[in-house]
């Protein structure tokens, strides 16, 4: 019996590793030179879980069909256009955990050209790592910590300490990183900056305060690298220049919350002039609504540029009436648009999805774009090559402002940033809409555009201030 | 030859010599060929990706397993996870501690804080302790993004790599596992395991005849979180990141649903269990544009159908193990064996008429 | 401090929500001895239920709760008949394995018919309450804690002086004994379960007039449930009225100084610090 037994264990081994080896001998795989033209495959590092992720979806797959449709991606190596493939990656909640393994796959077994996107800063942080080894492009659109391209040596490590295991040493690796976002401290720096030439004018006016007296933020944040990030990264900006601003309250809860009440009550005894609410949509529209519904903080809340979605306006509904949201694309400040490149993109995308888009998708959009051109002004798919020409990229800028008018990966310095332009929305109730619509309150100008400021910043109905 | 073998390792020879003999060991010879020689055959992907966590898993649940054993069903195992690969990794970066140690003394640090909490459970009803393992998981959470300074968990880090992926990292995860699980199964057959047998059958008679429930289940707890420690730390080095996402509710009935899947309470439970459990997570996410053009219509409210279908049907199939088939796949495996063996005899039988 | 004190009725609104769904859990414990960890599920599905009574046939907010009510109640009713009657009486671990793959099944089937994005329930009243000096306290807070005291006090009217009352403690007391008094045990089964699964039912639509809620906010109320249940001793219904308000009041408290990331731990903390003290929990396990 134990012969038999031994004899059909061995067979089935055989059998097994046969079939497995032989399946295997049939995966041919890529060639080292690629002589046969085929589809790029570009990879979308989405969390599908979120509205911002599906944004970003459907973003990326206009860009591929319109770039299809307009006949592809010109590669000279092989002289012929080719289509875009769209790869989803799909990281569900972006936990590290579940952010990695996709874009393995992806990296591994679909062997992607390029990818794009990226999500939180942790998931992206972690997921990176694979692009980094196996030398592939990966433009981030989202992840606002600056890490995601100066963690290497020519970004000075990002000022992380020796031992923090987040410094990396491949120099090569990490020139193929590329944020075309804005971080936390471009973002916040906007804010603060608002509040000091903009409010805090207005705010001595109205109720006759002392010109000495300082705007007092209260600063209500996520627990995670985000919302520590944007704390932080505020208050340094606030010291750093100088500004008439006390932070009078700074609180944090947990990622996963929906109940603010205590939080804002405990907020509403510091006696805030304003409140910079930091979290993505689900999280600052339950802040926003709770904190005038449910609590009575009727004050002014100042939302995250990644709340830029359709979806914000339609959660806060008649509670979002002057709130302030910064942003970087504004797809509800208008017609007429600041930027005629958004017009075209808004009446694209709500003709095709019945909805209107948000940022991280608009992102994206320009994303697959510049990929495009940094394909075809390489001649070829070698990932090398590309990473050198987006590196050089120089087209003019598209659904997302830049300090000089086009897109540039921070030429002269080796990490790759760009310099976007953010500005501060008011929202304003539509009555045709039944929702709130914006218009952009601060800055005046900006550098490839001119004027910008589409109105004057006003104290919502029902603004409470602080105490005097 | 034999008899000296016998002599020479007393106890632990007498029972690997019942195991020689037995019918399982060519089982498990079968399954460890198979174990080492699939990775030959596969792309990278596979084993980085599928096969290796498998092996991880499998340390994983045996882990909850043996806890299990002795009647305790912890819903907070995550916790015990998370601190093995946060202690495993923090040694190597912030102590410098040699990375050949780097493992086992996370797994001990693990067990050490097991013993902390299971000085406060092992007094409790199963549902009690269910409860306190699982707050515990939520309370760590908190604790470690306090200190975050040091341990910088809200972002997370890199963890510091004891061999090189790929291969040389399957291997020496499959030899990990390979030892704990033997040394698991050697526990269970000793007078301790018969001692968590009996705890769990009925507490009561246990204690009537003399048997210290309080000391061996404080011991199935220490051993457990031990070798959940080490999945931990394994855990981290193969997915290279550790962040307190690590500590979610989803790592902590990951094991359960395995073990009871696979089998509660056997050796091949929680091998069968997470073979099965990482296949699915794995491969079934690829029919999930598939799902989506399919049952997409009917949902209107999901953008993909596929996850949610399929952690739906996860739970079912745990509801429909847990009431019908009790002993989980392991008796199904069981029951086709005997009815082989069956089939074989009665074969044997007409052939010598 | 003004908002000392509105947080202080948040805590008590909270705790009341807590109340109903340990009151549930303890009298399914109390009869049954049985051990539901999908029990804030349910009151996740009711907060849905009321959510589309509300919505899709238009019903008042606060009649909703009624609808949710019932059609818990019948879900519970569903699952003592499908799933925990067949594991009763084994391993008890089976119990913990079935309600988790039971929350696995409501939280996907929540998020399949409904979606991921948070909703809350219109109340007539949103918006509006009373204003003492400083603090403003809205009429929906209000309201919730009459519901939940209209509730408890109907409890205990049908505990005490009904039939099916006086059959449960019976069987709470002695399951045995009152078998050979002719007590259907099966019937008292089912309706025990139905009872606090309609608890938790009423919990939910509260919950989703108050608070917003999506598939996942089940699963720590059922710990906090239980671990009131603990505080205030297995099976005794006092005990998990007071154990619930000290519960909301003192997370909220909490809360309001140190900030929300301690709001699930302290609970935890709260739960760990009396078992080591007294594990029989603060007013002891009720006698048999």
């Amino acid at each position: 019996m134990q012969k038999k037994l031994i004899a059909i264990v061995v067979v089935a081994i055989v059998a097994v590793s046969a079939i497995i080896a032989g399946w295997q001998l049939t995966q041919v795989p890529s060639s080292e030179a690629e002589s046969e033209a085929r589809s790029i495959k570009i990879g979308l590092v989405a969390c599908y879980e979120k509205a911002e992720g599906q944004d970003m979806d459907r973003a990326a797959k206009m860009a591929v069909q319109e770039i299809n449709d307009a006949g592809g991606v010109y590669v000279a190596e092989w002289d012929t256009n080719v289509d875009i493939e769209l790869v989803i990656v799909d990281t569900e909640d972006d936990s590290t955990g579940k952010a990695v393994s996709p874009v393995t796959r992806a990296v591994l077994e679909d062997e992607v050209d390029l990818l794009i996107g990226g999500y939180t800063s942790s998931g992206t942080l972690a997921d990176q790592v694979v692009a980094i080894e196996n030398r592939v492009p990966y433009i981030i659109t989202g992840a606002s910590s600056s890490l995601v391209t100066r963690r290497g040596p020519q970004g000075n490590y990002g000022g992380l300490a020796e031992d923090n295991q987040l410094r990396i040493e491949d120099e090569e690796g990490m020139s193929y990183m590329f944020h075309y976002c804005t971080t936390t401290a471009d973002y916040s720096k906007t804010v603060v900056n608002f509040f000091a030439e903009s409010m805090k004018p207005l705010l001595d006016s109205t109720y006759e305060f002392n010109a000495s007296r300082n705007l007092r933020l209260a600063i209500l944040y996520r627990d995670d690298a985000f919302g520590k990030g944007v704390k932080d990264d505020s208050k340094a900006i606030i010291a750093s220049e100088n500004l008439p601003i006390d932070v009078v309250a700074e609180r944090a809860y947990p990622a996963t919350a929906t109940n603010f009440q205590t939080d804002l009550t405990a907020i509403k005894d510091a006696k805030p002039d304003a409140v910079y609410v930091v979290d993505f949509i689900a999280g600052t529209s339950e802040i926003i609504k709770q904190g005038q519904r449910d609590v009575g903080l009727n004050t002014v809340y100042i939302a995250v540029e990644c709340c830029e979605d359709p979806q914000l306006y339609t959660l806060l509904g008649e509670y979002g009436e002057g709130q302030l949201l910064e942003s970087k694309f504004a797809p509800y400040a208008g017609p007429p648009f600041y930027l005629s490149a958004i017009e075209t993109y808004v009446t694209d995308y709500q003709e095709k999805y019945a909805t209107l888009p948000g940022m991280m998708g608009a992102d994206t959009y320009d994303a697959f774009y510049i990929a495009k051109d940094a394909i075809e002004r390489a001649g070829t798919v070698d990932k090398a090559a590309v990473r050198d020409a987006i590196e050089s990229s120089a087209i003019d800028q598209m659904l997302i402002m830049t300090e000089t008018g086009k897109v540039e990966f921070s030429t002269g310095v080796n990490y790759h940033e760009i310099a976007p332009v953010t500005f501060v929305e008011q929202l304003v109730w539509n009555e045709d809409v039944g929702e709130c619509r914006s218009v952009i309150v601060y800055p005046d100008t900006a550098p490839g555009v001119g004027t910008l400021k589409q109105a004057d910043f006003v104290l919502p109905a029902g603004y409470q201030s602080g105490s005097p | 030859m034999q008899k000296m073998f016998a002599n020479l390792f007393g106890s632990i020879g007498r029972e690997l010599l019942s195991f020689y003999r037995s019918e399982k060991f060519y089982f498990v010879l079968g399954a460890m060929a198979i174990g080492a020689i699939i990775p030959l055959f596969v792309s990278d992907y596979v084993v980085g990706e599928v096969l290796t966590p498998m092996i991880i898993f499998t340390i994983y649940a045996s882990s909850w397993n043996l806890l299990a054993y002795s009647g305790q069903g912890s819903l907070g195992h995550a916790a015990f996870l998370g601190i093995g690969g946060f202690a495993s990794a923090l040694l190597a970066i912030k102590l410098g501690v040699p990375p050949i140690f780097c493992l086992f003394l996370g797994s001990l640090f693990s067990a050490a804080i097991g013993l902390l909490i299971g000085l406060a459970c092992v007094r409790l009803k199963a549902w009690f302790l269910a409860m306190v393992t699982f707050g515990f998981s939520v309370i760590i959470v908190t604790l470690i993004s306090q200190f975050d300074t040091v341990i910088g968990g809200i972002m997370g880090f890199p963890t510091p790599l004891l061999v090189e992926r790929g291969l040389a990292f399957y291997y020496m995860t499959f030899a990990l596992a390979t030892t704990s699980i033997f040394t698991m199964y050697l526990l269970m057959k000793s007078k301790m395991g018969l001692a968590f047998r009996a705890i769990h059958e009925n507490e009561l008679e246990a204690k009537m005849i003399g048997i210290n429930t309080a000391k061996y289940r404080l011991l199935a707890f220490v051993l457990s979180t031990f070798f959940a420690g080490l999945a931990g730390g394994l855990y981290a080095q193969s997915i290279r990141y550790i962040q307190v996402s690590v500590f979610d509710a989803y790592y902590s009935f990951l094991p359960l649903m395995m073990v009871v899947i696979g089998g509660l309470r056997t050796m091949e439970g929680p091998i069968i269990g997470s073979v099965i459990i990482i296949s699915i997570e794995s491969y079934l996410p690829r029919i999930d544009p598939i799902m989506q053009g399919l049952m997409g219509p009917l949902f209107p409210s999901v953008s993909n159908v596929g996850p949610p279908l399929r952690m739906l049907s996860l739970g079912l199939f745990l509801v429909i193990v847990v009431i019908f088939f009790p002993k989980g796949v392991s008796s199904l495996l069981h029951k086709i064996h005997n009815y082989f063996r069956e089939e074989t005899k009665k074969a044997n039988n007409i052939e010598r008429k | 401090m003004s908002g000392l004190v509105e947080t202080l009725l948040w805590g008590v609104v909270n705790g009341c929500i807590y109340i109903l769904l340990a009151t549930g859990l303890n009298i399914i414990f109390g009869v049954m001895k049985l051990v539901n960890f999908a029990h804030g599920q349910l009151l996740m599905i009711g907060a849905y239920v009321a959510f589309t009574a509300a919505t899709v046939f238009g019903l008042n907010a606060y009649l909703s709760i009624l609808v949710a009510i019932v059609t818990i109640a019948l879900i519970g009713a569903g699952l003592e008949r499908l799933t925990f009657r067949r594991v009763l009486g084994t391993d008890k671990l089976n119990e913990i394995f079935v309600s988790l793959g039971l929350i696995y099944v409501f939280e996907n089937v929540a998020v399949l018919l409904w979606g991921n994005k948070l909703k809350q329930i219109t109340s007539p009243f949103q918006g509006l309450g009373l204003s003492l000096g400083e603090v403003s306290i809205s009429y929906d807070l209000l309201l919730a804690i009459s519901v939940v005291t209209v509730i408890l006090i109907a409890l205990f009217i049908l505990m005490k002086k009904t039939k099916i009352g006086l059959a449960m403690r019976a069987t709470s007391q002695r399951s045995d004994t009152s078998m050979l008094m002719g007590v259907n045990i099966e019937k008292v089964y089912i309706f025990t379960f139905a009872l606090g699964a309609a608890l938790a039912g009423a919990a939910g639509a509260l919950y989703g007039i108050i608070f917003p809620f999506n598939p996942s906010i089940g699963a720590l109320p059922t710990i906090k449930a239980f671990a009131i249940i603990m505080l205030g001793g297995l099976g005794s219904i006092p005990g998990a009225i007071i154990g619930g308000l000290l519960y909301g009041i003192a997370e909220n408290t909490a809360v309001y100084f140190l900030g929300g990331i301690w709001q699930d731990a302290i609970a935890f903390a709260l739960l760990i610090i009396v078992l080591v003290i007294r594990p029989t929990g603060l007013f002891g396990e009720k006698g048999e």
